[in-house]
């Protein structure tokens, strides 16, 4: 393999596998290793499956052939005696309109930091078998983000919480919930209640029993990342009252981020993330679209989907804003003034600033992310108030969440005054992500009785008196509300599977009922609406938090505020630390389908690394996989290093939620504890941390670099302006090529697939829908590095540019189903064929396993079962199968497999049809990753529909198949991505 | 050095012609008796009678009392399992007709006590098949081409193959074995002609659709 000068890239037989891509065709890459085209990459270059690093490590072959001889033998004896029939076991009496076989989509809620989504649940034959958004709920909107599709498996998680435990010993819910209705004699004084965020109106009725009873009693909420606080806070500051804002992506012309990952991290993102696409989706070229700017330390996935970004450090984003700020002509006086930024980043500001003003008025957004301290949200909202931005893009609401009557330090120092005699802890997982220098794992031995309701034995577990099983929301009956106030009410679809009860039948308890129960507690909060139809469609009506009118008024004081604050120096080392995308703040560590979730920008997987910019690890010396020991607030951490382009310079970023040590065996011992260096004032970064190199070696499983595209051009972009310009500049990537293969017939239904790379936002809720729709396996980190993970759909992340500040592509990439494939002509056993229907089949039963198919694949989607992952990883087995779809084959080992289209959907669907003599409508089938996406990128359907999304996304000018010139007439095709950068940057 | 002579015996010719022939002759033997073997209703599991936890006797519900086979297995009609009956079912009318038969004892267990009845599974395909009753039923395929006579069952067994093979001979050629729609749970009726006009007329306007293409079964 060479490169020569002009980048023609030839193989060893000097053969010219491609030309030089055109102007506006990114050359992109997917590793700083490619980039530099090491001598790592290049070893690497090929290896797809793993089958080059080195055989199966398990049974040698020579052990293969004595087991295959024994087994022949013994196969033998099978025939002597007759099978154990299976047995089927009809329902005595069956429930209400159940139909064995047919599954049942059931509204539910789920919760996450304290707001609730809207659900729909399937049900096969009683267990929970697949999450989807409700269409009807106003922030799912039918939607749902990767920890929503991956909830599911939390529900079947061997490792839960079986009973209760008193000291320990077993025990029972009667006699726990006994304890609590006992009456006080302090009035409540000793008594105090930790939660985890929460708008629950049960909950919310229930405390104020609590507090009717035991009038000393006093609660606090907590949780690993504020929720809102420094948001609230700022509106405070700039409205004058504790408002949450509204914000509405769809009107936003030019939208300025400030350390705000709205499209995968704050509470309302599936909503942003379809207003957002909804003015990023250029059907046309010269249709006009929203412009992105983005300020932030790490990558996030808005800063990959950003127009222009610029990485600072978190505690730098305050002067960014501030210059930006000064700089808008309508900005109160009180906020002028000259801010001394770096050059970089002071043509940033002036540009974005110029563009803000540009814009009409209302027609621009700023948001600030709840990273950022108070002040820098006031300042936001200046900004939108400078901007007229209060009456349409951002407008505000009053606050959702409840609030408690004391905070942490407050309870901890009570608790360590002996002030509490008991200690109600309801979820979450405090003693593992407070800061250490709180004190509260100590103080806990001040307080006589410490209750937990939870799901595992954790952290916090180990230091109560009393545990007791939380129930998963599959399982339980309570309610919540959404971001916009919206009231759901949480349906179960199973009987709690290990005796666990919601935290709210604690709540009944203590305020003196003495058999709560959670359906009573939650229908006796809402005893005016109707019932029935909250249940179906899983909103009560009219409940949604009307618009507070707002007026800025905060100018003096958010000057004030900001003459207090200090620039921070130059080259001061930050340590940043972020919720992880995939495990959240730990709740999610011993779900196997997260862990084995790449990261959206640096695709590791199973384990936390210290995440840090090219130029520091160059400085540094530093190369991924360096273990370093990161210093900060007088505590030290020993952690592996991975380069992350883009990143700011001179900031480390950790992800929460690993490193755990309590009992749950899949999370114990992944990663490091980044909660553990985080001190109260510096919850989500801190200054002045230092790095010093140990000189040891820790292996990541990054999915990252593992597969490559050879300098071809597979992701394709372009700019606003190049598209209007050169509208065709996709055009040698599709289209006829000449073939000897017989032409496929188009005759009746032909399923495609179009995907518009422009609304990517690599968020990966499609791929955790696609390992829950198709019973996909997780082969666990030593395999992962072996490159033997089966995800059928992945992310493929190009970088294009320069090291410090990339422009990022993401490609969703999974079978793209050829027209004429080719696997399908090098499967010795046929089985790998083609449908009628212009589906790519994989037969199971038929496939030997001579991974001859992979070979031949252009697009490496093919995955081979080097084991029998469903008996070899635990993470896949006992309770796990329950998740299993009825409706996809369980595969063995030995066999391919791949993205099927969802096939099970599509002959479902046209079963029903055919029953109901009709034809199939445009949009009945859905496939996984398409009904998850928030963004909309996906669209499926058939080529036959000729009016549907799908097939006018594929007659757009920008439209392309990867890899066309190999002449695998692909049935999915790509939608270049489009970006809308300010020529002021360029 | 002495000069050895090896002599062989005079049948060692004859040893040598057999061994030759038994290395072509017992492979082959091996392969057609596999083969033949695969297709033993032994194998197939086609006649043999499982015990039940009741003596239900298909021939007295069906062919003596007339009931049709949709009464109990209705879900054939919209499900892809047929169903066993809930044991609410069996209770609708024992509750009345035979309430205190012996040979019900079961039945009334699992009706008050809730536990279900736990049959032995008659015709089990393999787990990579999806068979879908309903889309069968719907088209004019009926109940005793599958399933055979069972009027004339005692305790159900297989008759059918129920291999890929014998599934493809109707997938193929559905014209002689599509029904009307008043017919399909008939126990009599009979294949017809492959050129009898009426089948191809069924077909047509059953929309009956010769699917073929494997993930049509296997998903």
């Amino acid at each position: 393999m060479s490169a020569d000068e002009d980048g023609r890239v030839s193989n060893d037989n000097g053969l010219v596998r491609l030309r030089r891509p055109s102007p506006e065709v990114a050359s992109p890459w997917r590793s700083l290793d490619e980039r530099d085209q090491t001598a790592t990459y290049l070893a690497s270059i090929g290896d797809d499956l793993g089958e080059a690093t080195e055989p199966p490590s398990a049974t040698s072959r020579r052990t293969f052939l004595q087991f295959l001889g024994a087994s022949m033998s013994l196969a033998g004896l099978d025939g002597c005696a007759r099978k154990q029939p299976a047995q089927i076991l009809p329902y005595s009496i069956t429930p209400d309109g159940a139909i064995p076989g047919v599954p049942r989509e059931y509204a539910t809620a789920m919760t996450l930091d304290g707001f609730a989504t809207g659900l729909l649940v399937r049900s096969s034959e009683g267990r929970p078998t697949k999450v989807e958004g409700n269409p009807d709920h106003p922030t799912s909107r039918g939607k749902t983000t990767l920890l929503q599709q991956a909830s599911l498996l939390q529900l079947y998680d061997p490792d839960r919480m079986r009973g209760v435990e008193n000291r320990g010993r077993p025990s029972s819910w009667e006699a726990l919930l006994a304890l609590l209705c006992k009456d006080r004699s302090d009035a409540g004084a000793g008594l105090r209640i930790l939660a985890e965020p929460t708008a629950s109106p049960t909950f919310q009725r229930l405390l104020g029993l609590v507090a009717s009873r035991h009038p000393g009693s006093k609660n606090t909420f907590w949780s690993a990342m504020p929720v809102l606080a420094n948001t609230l806070a700022g509106a405070q500051l700039a409205l004058g009252k504790r408002l949450q804002p509204r914000l509405d992506f769809a009107r936003a012309d030019v939208i300025l981020t400030l350390d705000a990952d709205f499209l995968t991290s704050m509470e309302d993102q599936l909503v942003y993330s379809r207003d957002w696409a909804a003015r990023r989706r250029v059907a046309s070229p010269g249709q006009a679209m929203s412009r992105l700017y983005t300020v932030e330390c790490a990558l996030s996935p808005t800063g990959t989907m950003a127009d222009h970004r610029l990485a600072r450090r978190s505690a730098e984003i305050l002067q960014v804003a501030r210059a930006i700020a000064a700089q808008l002509p309508t900005i109160a006086p009180e906020l002028r003034g000259a801010v001394e930024l770096d050059p970089a980043a002071a043509r940033f500001a002036a540009a974005v600033a110029r563009d803000l003003a540009r814009c009409a008025p209302g027609s621009s957004l700023v948001v600030v992310g709840e990273r950022q301290p108070p002040w820098l949200h006031a300042l936001g909202w200046a900004m939108n108030a400078a901007l007229g931005n209060l009456r349409t893009t951002a407008q505000a609401e009053d606050p959702v969440l409840l609030e408690g009557s004391q905070d942490l330090p407050a309870l901890v120092h009570d608790m360590q005054a002996g002030a509490v005699d008991t200690l109600i802890i309801l979820d979450g997982n405090p003693v593992y992500s407070t800061p250490p220098e709180l004190g509260l794992e100590a103080a806990m031995d001040q307080v006589r009785e410490r209750i937990y309701c939870a799901d595992y034995h954790n952290e916090t577990a180990s230091r109560c008196t009393w545990v007791a099983p939380r129930a998963h929301y599959l399982e339980s009956w309570g309610d919540g509300r959404a971001y916009d106030g919206t009231v759901s009410i949480v349906q179960p679809l199973i009987e709690a599977l290990h005796g666990a009860r919601p935290p709210i039948e604690l709540l009944g308890a203590l305020a003196g009922l003495s058999a709560p129960h959670a359906h009573a507690l939650v229908r006796a909060t809402h005893p005016a609406s109707d019932w029935d139809a909250a249940l179906q469609r899983g909103v009560v009506n009219d409940t949604t938090s009307p618009l507070v009118a707002i007026t800025f008024g905060g100018a003096a004081a958010i000057a004030a505020a900001l003459g207090t604050t200090i620039a921070p120096s130059p080259h001061v080392l930050e340590l940043d630390f972020y919720l992880s995308p995939t495990v959240h703040d730990g709740r999610f560590t011993n779900n196997p389908w997260l862990l084995e979730q790449p990261e959206p920008t640096t695709k590791l997987t199973w384990e936390n690394a210290a995440l840090v910019a090219p130029a520091l690890a160059k400085r540094l010396g530093l190369a991924n996989e360096d273990v370093v020991e990161l210093v900060c607030n007088g505590r030290a951490l020993s952690v592996p290093v991975f380069i992350s382009p883009g990143q700011a310079d001179d900031a480390v970023a950790l992800w929460l939620g690993y490193g755990r040590s309590g009992a749950e065996s899949i999370a114990s011992k992944r990663g490091v504890n980044a909660a553990s260096l985080r001190t109260r004032s510096t919850l989500a970064f801190a200054p002045d941390a230092r790095l010093r190199k140990l000189g040891l070696a820790q292996s990541l499983a990054s999915m990252q670099t593992q597969r490559t595209m050879l300098g071809r051009p597979i992701a394709l972009a372009s700019t606003k302006a190049g598209y209007e310009a050169n509208p065709g500049f996709t055009s040698e990537h599709k289209g006829e090529v000449a073939s000897l293969m017989k032409p496929v017939p188009f005759e009746g239904l032909q399923w495609a697939m179009s995907i518009d790379l422009g609304l990517c936002t690599g968020c990966s809720s499609c791929m955790v829908a696609c390992q829950a729709e198709n019973n996909i396996p997780v082969v666990g980190k030593a395999e992962v590095e072996k490159n033997r993970e089966m995800h059928w759909l992945r992310i493929d992340t190009y970088f294009t540019g320069e090291v410090d500040n990339p422009g990022v592509i993401h490609q969703p990439m999974m079978c793209q189903h050829c027209e004429t494939a080719p696997c399908e002509y090098v499967c010795p056993v046929n089985a790998t064929v083609h449908s009628p229907d212009g589906l790519n089949e994989m037969v199971y039963n038929r496939c030997v396993g001579t991974r001859f198919c992979s070979n031949n694949c252009p697009y490496k989607v093919r995955r081979f079962n080097w084991f029998d992952w469903n008996k070899r990883v635990a993470a896949n087995q006992g309770s796990y199968q329950l998740a299993h779809n009825p409706e996809v084959t369980v595969r063995e080992r030995g066999v391919m497999e791949k993205c099927s289209y969802c096939v099970q959907r599509i002959r479902g669907a046209e079963i029903t049809a055919q029953i109901a003599h009709r034809m199939l409508a445009p949009g009945e089938v859905r496939s996984a990753c398409q009904q998850a996406c928030p963004t909309g990128a996906i669209e499926f359907g058939s080529l036959s529909h000729v009016e549907s999304t799908m097939v006018k996304w594929r007659q757009e000018p920008r439209s392309y198949a990867v890899l066309n010139d190999q002449g695998t007439r692909p049935r999915t095709m790509y939608l270049a991505r489009i970006d809308n950068p300010n020529p002021e940057l360029a | 050095m002495r000069n050895v002579r090896v002599s062989f015996p005079s049948w060692s010719d004859t040893a040598f012609r057999i061994a030759l022939l038994a290395m072509v002759a017992l492979p082959l033997a091996l392969v057609s008796a596999l083969l033949i073997w695969v297709r033993t209703p032994y194998y197939e599991n086609r006649g043999y009678v499982n015990d039940q936890p009741v003596q239900f006797d298909h021939r007295h519900h069906v062919a003596d009392d007339g009931i049709d086979c949709l009464y109990c297995h209705g879900d054939a009609l919209r499900s892809k399992n047929a169903g066993v009956p809930s044991t609410e079912l069996c209770m609708g009318c024992h509750a009345q007709v035979w309430p205190a038969s012996i040979a019900l004892e079961p039945v009334r267990r699992s009706y008050y006590s809730g536990v279900p009845l736990h049959w032995n599974r008659v015709h089990k395909l393999a787990d990579y098949v999806y068979f879908d009753h309903s889309i069968h039923v719907n088209k004019g395929v009926g109940c005793s081409s599958c399933h055979g006579r069972v009027d004339q069952m005692a305790l159900d067994y297989q008759v059918a193959p129920l291999t890929m093979g014998w599934c493809l001979e109707c997938h193929r050629d559905p014209e002689p074995r599509i029904r009307p729609f008043d017919e399909i749970t008939s126990m009599t009726w009979k294949p017809r002609a492959h050129d009898d006009p009426e089948g191809r007329a069924l077909v047509e306007r059953y929309d009956v659709q010769k699917k073929t293409n494997c993930t049509t079964c296997h998903r």
